[in-house]
């Protein structure tokens, strides 16, 4: 067996002989029920080599302090309601594992994704993220009878808008977007990314209406290509490069 | 306080509970309520496919596919309901593609399908091609297309909002209420848990969808969030749950961690290996090997580890092995699942096998509804304006063990008849007045548990509950091992009786939500140990080592399970001898009843693979 | 002490929806202007410093030659137009992603598209009406042609 084997067996029974290390996060804590003012607090936990920052979370909620707020659920990265900013950038914290941190070189910094308003410690008002998603019209547009079976679409068809079926909306790319944060009324990459889904399907007639859509003053031609929505996508999905497609879309539209 | 006025409320908005609202906001004035935004919902995680007999590659036709799920299901299945599930899958899977769902394709541009556990051509022949799929985030891609096809419809939803009562106009919980007397589900009290406001909801149908309660375990692939609660607050009501013994626990589990990785990659051709190397599936299932129901396989890895043929430092898991697969074949169709691998073990599976170990999955058993979904109150009453749909429902289509795919097929077609009957009841109902001060219960609860100064803590009575039932009630059972786990149990329904939560404010008060949800699963767990205590076979998900046979002539019946109040009589709910049993504890009973299994066109037999 | 903060699910709503090509067709502009000023630029600074003595050889003479043909009066007449339409449009997408406020973001794009017309005013109004040989200036400053 190799030696990251060793790291997987049961927690329980084998505490020690799992290599476990000190870390320190410093939390951004907001409670607006007792004062307005936001403020850092630092916990010191032990944790182990497979433990993820969704797990030091945890422990303080459970063990030290359980009025540290934040959303979670799924805890692997699919459901998309951990998105935070650790160590300045955008991550779930459920994929982020402790020992990827460097957590000798100092505190992991944890705070709640920016643009959103914070309501409490790490949950943000997600509305005006979905507000936008809604804004874009992601739902199949076809006109006449549906067909008896099911649509065709070749696999080359389906390959092409592949990528951007992967979003879970988690926001993490959005509330990195610079052109975001200033405003909040930029579309955000999220819900172009969710528009080019559709726009590149083969079996959807709406894509003059979402890129009419998008044309808007807050639409794509605000994107600035700084890649820090690519950089914080849990899913790996190639954001920039999706805007870039619906950027040339319009062009090819208007010519 | 604020009310609100609905035709049709839907608590829950995964699957089933979007499907049902996509159907029933055309006809009647319709609100979800889910406790979690609705792309949050664990249907997300679902992997590796759907199941329905479109014949799109081979041969196939949905009579074979209710003869698998009969026989997944040990017989225990409901056949009139496992009829229309693989009828109507077909219908479910075409929709969902005119939804716009990105299902992969053949190379004539249809709907591909793949092998998937249990599934097999002419009753038990081979493997067959059943599953349509999406890469492996099928079930990512159904909730993404339900909430798409939400938005379209502009349905509405009350994000974030926690449902704590079920409104009945009799009370059913005392167990004095006659067979025949109708009783209507009137409305749902919740919680708004961005403000700790109470609403109430007055509606005339009400669809619980609130899905599974897989957190009763340590070792579990299910979300932090799947508590079990709409199970548990009809039980509290007096209802009754089915089949709860019976849990799915996944052979593919990240060893450790409990993370699902899909069957798919058995279906797409991975192997399970022993510490020895060896493919020991051909031993227990020499016909169709890796891809045996889930009940078979992980009970054989679990024996293989009990037997001392496990891998690792511990030989305490078992490996699967993907080494033998193109690394491009495993990118196109599995890409999710060897991603997991990397992020939480460091594993690479182009190269190296996998670490895996059985990880509780699903609950076959929940609150008992028709094949219309409505639920039932008892084996044959309804109770008029409530349904339940997806994993908190028993239909039952999965009765001792669900075959694989067959969760989301399941959401899809009783979510959506669901939608449809409860919109179609909304029509011709009225709405009842609800009891004066109907939200008083759930406010005094909230409020002492709110403000109890000191006490247990929530995070220590959930842990040793979790590990009480891994130890106990997992996939080997004892008789000694359950009495353990209701023991254990009960001790900690007592303790949480002393809960308190550190904070007291208003606003996402999540600390009190937790405490919430433990006292739902503390209730679950205990039902699902009972109900698992009584049952001394084995059958499916439910293996008793004591028992190690599957045993017709007592227990081809479905478990009823409902609370009782200390005094009450229980004469009523005992028709059979073997379901006969009561727990008597302190604050309530706990009285076991039986159901008839809907037995049409197949004849018990031996599951063999 | 309690903060106010507005309520967490209040509907939220765009401020403004516009449906012109304006945003991209500034987009286009910014990416075709770019690479005539290249040229352009690049052009200039050529003739301007690397042809002949280069750089030492420029005067009033050389200027007011150069701008006697109606060649380098289009030339400098684009530069000046396309650089400046060029410049202020970059600065106003800055303005829109850095300004928080819209009073901030007013004031800032009055200034820039003051600064903006008085200097291409001013530019084009010198390259139409430059003259290249004023009355009672030194011969020896003068374009041989006067």
């Amino acid at each position: 067996m190799t030696a990251t084997l060793d790291k997987d067996t049961d927690t329980e029974t084998q505490a020690g002989a799992i290599p476990s290390f000190e870390v320190t996060i410093k939390v951004r804590r907001f409670i607006p029920e007792n004062s307005d003012e936001p403020y850092w607090e630092q916990h010191t936990l032990t944790m182990y080599g497979t433990d993820r920052v969704l797990d030091a979370l945890h422990k303080i909620k459970w063990e030290t302090d359980g009025t540290l707020t934040f959303r979670r659920s799924c805890a692997h990265g699919i459901c998309g309601s951990d998105a935070i900013r650790i160590n300045g950038r955008n991550r779930l914290a459920c994929k982020t594992l402790l020992k990827d941190l460097n957590p000798d070189k100092g505190p992991i910094i944890v705070e709640p994704i920016k643009g959103l308003p914070v309501v409490k410690d790490l949950i943000v008002d997600m509305e005006p993220f979905f507000a936008s998603y809604r804004e874009i019209m992601p739902f199949l547009i076809t006109s006449g009878n549906q067909p008896s079976k099911e649509r065709i679409q070749s696999a080359e068809q389906r390959e092409r808008f592949d990528d951007t079926t992967k979003c879970i909306l988690c926001a993490a790319c959005t509330s990195s977007c610079p052109v975001f944060w200033t405003d909040g009324q930029y579309f955000g990459p999220a819900a172009i990314v969710n528009a080019h889904r559709f726009i590149f399907d083969s079996r959807d007639e709406g894509a003059t209406q979402r890129l009419e859509i998008l044309n808007d003053k807050e639409g794509v031609w605000r994107c600035r290509t700084t890649f820090n929505c690519t950089e914080a996508c849990p899913r790996g999905i190639e954001v920039t490069k999706a805007i870039q497609e619906v950027k040339r879309a319009m062009i090819r539209r208007a010519f | 306080m604020q009310f609100h006025q609905y035709d049709v409320v839907i608590v829950g908005a995964g699957g089933a509970g979007m499907r049902a609202a996509l159907e029933a906001s055309t006809e009647a004035r319709t609100a979800v309520i889910s406790k979690l935004y609705p792309t949050r919902s664990h249907t997300g995680a679902a992997q590796g496919g759907m199941c329905a007999a479109l014949a799109n590659v081979e041969e196939d036709n949905w009579e074979w596919h209710t003869f698998d799920t009969v026989k997944g299901g040990d017989y225990l299945v409901d056949q009139d309901a496992a009829e229309i599930m693989a009828k109507e899958a077909i219908d479910a899977v075409l929709d969902l593609e005119r939804m716009g769902l990105p299902f992969n394709r053949t190379p004539e541009g249809k709907i591909d399908q793949r092998r998937f556990g249990g599934h097999t051509r002419n009753h038990g022949e081979a493997a067959v091609r059943r599953a349509c799929y999406a890469a492996d985030r099928t079930g990512h891609m159904i909730l993404q297309t339900l909430y798409q096809n939400c938005v379209k419809q502009d349905v509405e939803f009350f994000n974030e909002f926690y449902v704590l009562d079920l409104i009945v106009d009799h009370d059913l919980s005392a167990g004095d209420v006659p067979a025949g007397e109708e009783v209507t589900a009137t409305g749902v009290v919740a919680y708004d848990l961005a403000t700790g406001e109470i609403h109430i909801f007055q509606t005339k149908a009400v669809v619980f969808a609130t899905g599974g309660a897989g957190k009763i375990y340590k070792t579990t692939s299910n979300a932090h969030t799947l508590t079990g609660d709409g199970m548990a607050l009809a039980l509290r009501r007096g209802l009754p749950l089915e089949d709860m013994e019976f849990f799915q626990f996944h052979p593919t589990g990240l060893a450790g961690l409990g993370i699902l990785l899909s069957e798919a990659a058995r279906g797409e051709g991975g192997i399970l290996r022993n510490g020895n190397g060896e493919r020991f599936m051909e031993r227990y299932a020499p016909t169709i090997k890796d891809l045996a129901p889930r009940d078979i396989v992980a009970r054989s890895m679990a024996n293989e580890v009990r037997e001392g043929r496990g891998a690792g430092p511990n030989k305490d898991y078992v490996l699967l092995d993907l080494t033998h697969l193109e690394p491009a074949h495993i990118d196109a169709k599995l890409p999710d699942i060897t991603e997991f691998a990397r992020t939480y073990l460091g594993i690479e599976p182009y190269t190296e096998p996998v670490p895996v170990y059985p990880t509780a999955h699903y609950a076959m058993g929940g609150i008992p509804t028709t094949i219309d979904s409505e639920v039932l109150r008892n084996p044959s009453d309804v109770v008029k304006g409530l349904y339940a749909a997806g994993e908190v429902a028993c239909v039952s289509v999965h009765g001792a063990n669900r075959l694989g795919t067959n969760s989301l097929l399941d959401i899809n077609v009783f979510g959506k008849r669901a939608g449809r009957a409860a919109a179609a009841y909304a029509k011709t109902a009225t709405f009842t007045d609800l009891p004066d001060s109907a939200e008083q219960w759930v406010i005094t609860q909230l409020e002492e548990l709110r403000t109890r100064p000191e006490g247990e803590r929530v995070s220590d009575i959930r842990r040793e509950m979790q590990e009480t039932m891994d130890a106990n009630a997992q996939v080997f059972r004892t008789e000694e091992s359950l009495t353990q786990a209701l023991a254990d149990i009960r001790t900690l329904q007592e303790r949480y009786q002393r809960v308190s939560v550190q904070d007291k404010g208003k606003m996402f008060n999540t600390d009190l939500l937790e405490a919430l949800e433990l006292g739902f699963l503390l209730d679950i767990a205990e039902v699902t140990v009972i109900a698992a205590l009584n049952r001394r076979e084995s059958r499916g998900g439910h293996f008793r080592e004591d028992y190690p046979d599957r045993d017709d002539s007592r227990y081809m019946h479905h478990t009823m399970v409902y609370r009782r109040p200390p005094g009450a009589s229980v004469g009523g709910n005992i028709t059979d001898e073997a379901f006969s049993h009561v727990s008597d504890f302190e604050d309530y009973k706990v009285v076991l009843g039986a159901k008839p299994v809907v037995q049409t066109r197949y004849e018990p037999m031996e599951r063999k693979y | 002490m309690t903060a106010n903060i507005d309520n967490p699910r209040a509907p939220y709503v765009r401020k403004k929806i516009t449906r012109s090509n304006f945003e991209m067709w500034g987009w286009l502009f910014m990416r075709g202007s770019g690479v005539i000023l290249v040229v352009l630029i690049f052009g200039h600074l050529f003739v301007n410093l690397m042809v002949g003595e280069g750089v030492n050889r420029i005067d009033f003479a050389f200027v007011g030659g150069k701008w006697a043909s109606p060649f380098w009066q289009m030339w400098d007449l684009l530069m000046l137009w396309l650089a400046m339409i060029h410049g202020t449009n970059g600065v106003r997408t800055i303005i829109n992603d850095y300004a928080e406020k819209h009073v901030t973001r007013a004031i800032l794009k009055i200034g820039l598209y003051s600064a903006f017309i008085l200097t291409v005013v001013l530019g084009t109004l010198v390259i139409f009406t430059f003259d290249p040989c004023p009355a009672n200036a030194p011969a020896d400053l003068l374009p041989s042609f006067c």
